[in-house]
């Protein structure tokens, strides 16, 4: 998603970040008490993931993302009117990059003073499902994470092991 | 803000019965329509900002949700 933000941002669009609940809570990030600890979760995302992007931080009861759907990572695309005109219930930026490619033309077509009118359309998109590097990924988190993860909804894919953490830390 | 939604929202187990009802993508806003505005903090220097003034100065915004973990 940062490079989709760093390919488009000539065309005029923006990308932010807007930080939400902890969705996978554990030993090293737990869940939510104040915004001081907001806050610090936040400036892990952009220093120890990288995101490059703007972070806004939400109000700690998370009345804008609870208003927006609530999921835990999704992503929307507004308009300059304020009008939302993309919704994903999943971030995937290919998805992205294929709206904006859509939107960035009907721009185009708008200057050229063509005539237009929305209309609403429903679509499938399909993201790239690692599980194993996704499991890896909760292990930034704590154990906690890994545990919660598969009590919900199974056990790992068989090359997981709790060794090949992406954390050198362990709360253990 | 009640001490009840805020144990609730900010929820410490990944378990059905705690994030499930935060699946809420079908009640969400429509498209085309005026979405729903907020105010948020910057995390570079903690300043309150709105959703608005980052829509209403660029020709699209893309926003991604999502937290650490």
């Amino acid at each position: 998603m940062n490079a989709i933000a760093e390919k488009y941002a000539e065309d005029g669009v923006a990308s932010v970040f807007l930080y939400t609940n902890e969705a996978h809570p554990a030993e090293h990030f737990p869940h939510l008490t104040s915004m001081e600890q907001k806050f610090h979760h936040a400036a892990a995302l952009r220093d120890e993931l990288g995101v490059s992007r703007p972070i806004l931080v939400d109000a700690l009861d998370g009345p804008c993302h609870r208003a927006y759907g609530s999921m835990p990572n999704m992503t929307w695309i507004f308009n300059r009117a304020g009008q939302a005109i993309y919704k994903s219930d999943w971030t995937d930026a290919n998805s992205v990059a294929n709206a904006l490619e859509y939107y960035l033309d009907i721009s185009r077509r708008r200057k050229d003073r063509e005539s237009l009118a929305p209309f609403t359309v429903q679509r499938l998109d399909y993201r790239n499902a690692d599980r194993l590097a996704f499991f890896k990924g909760l292990t930034r988190n704590g154990r906690q994470a890994v545990d919660d993860f598969i009590k919900a909804f199974g056990l790992p894919p068989k090359e997981f092991h709790w060794e090949d953490r992406d954390s050198a830390d362990d709360a253990d | 803000m009640t001490s009840e939604l805020l144990r609730q929202y900010n929820y410490d187990e990944f378990l059905p019965e705690k994030f499930m009802p935060w699946m809420r993508f079908e009640e969400s806003p429509a498209l085309g329509v005026a979405a729903p505005d907020f105010p948020l903090w910057r995390l570079e220097d903690r300043a309150r900002t709105l959703l608005a003034e980052w829509w209403s100065k660029n020709l699209y915004l893309v926003v991604e949700f999502g937290s650490f973990t």
